[in-house]
């Protein structure tokens, strides 16, 4: 049961970072986020291309 | 982006559009963290012709005169693909007549309220629009009022009580 309490511990400091990241990240400015839309366009455009999906990555600069 | 956005200016201050503002996951990443999204939604109100009849022709028009490519339903403005999109409904339209000036760097323009978003995500209804409104309810800052304001106009409070149950 001691097992089990400190998995539920680790567990909840696991997802109250997670979520404080996600706020983090919710507070930086436009610019800054649309940046990280576009390296996620970079990393992902392989994939869907391989599948036959046609996308365009963002030029924003 | 600067450059996009300072093309939908340019579009509005000629008058090829009445007035314009982001709307879709691009808005939505103004409130909440970052996620994958490939388009730009762009939501517009157009002059009507002598007929009163709206058409987005006169957009894809001025775009071909400037140089902006096309793919499939996408203008190719300024390296982004843009899709312009009609404000076809009630709510729509209430959120692009409230919509919020911003700046990106040093060019404004505009974008949904946090509110009309969340309530274009319930009416919309798709599962990913529910999924997209648990997070950003959290992340976001937003209005109480206002968006009970809204979910009442726009007969939206039932299925909003449904969705947070």
């Amino acid at each position: 049961m001691d097992g089990m309490d400190t998995l539920n511990d680790e567990l909840k400091r696991i997802l109250a970072a997670k979520e404080a990241r996600r706020l983090r990240l919710a507070a930086e400015s436009y610019p800054a986020k649309i940046r990280k839309v576009v390296r996620l366009q970079s990393m992902v455009a392989p994939i869907l291309r391989a599948r036959g999906r046609r996308v365009r990555v963002w030029s924003i600069e | 982006m600067r450059k996009t956005l300072e093309a939908l200016n340019a579009l509005e201050v000629e008058g090829v559009i009445r007035r314009y503002a982001i709307g879709g996951a691009a808005a939505a990443v103004f409130y909440m963290e970052p996620f994958l999204t490939y388009d730009l939604d762009v939501f517009v109100s157009l002059p009507a012709d002598q007929g009163g009849i709206v058409s987005l022709a006169p957009i894809y028009q001025a775009a071909r005169k400037l140089g902006f490519g096309e793919e499939g339903e996408h203008i190719i403005v300024e390296g982004v693909p843009v899709q312009f999109l009609p404000a076809y409904n009630a709510l729509l339209k209430e959120a692009l007549d409230q919509a919020r000036e911003i700046s990106y760097e040093v060019t404004v323009t505009r974008v949904f309220r946090p509110e009309h978003l969340m309530a274009i995500m319930l009416q919309t209804g798709r599962d990913k629009d529910r999924q997209r409104l648990e997070a950003f309810r959290r992340q976001a800052t937003w209005d109480a009022a206002y968006f009970d304001g809204i979910l009442i106009r726009h007969g939206l409070l039932e299925r909003w009580m449904e969705w947070i149950r």
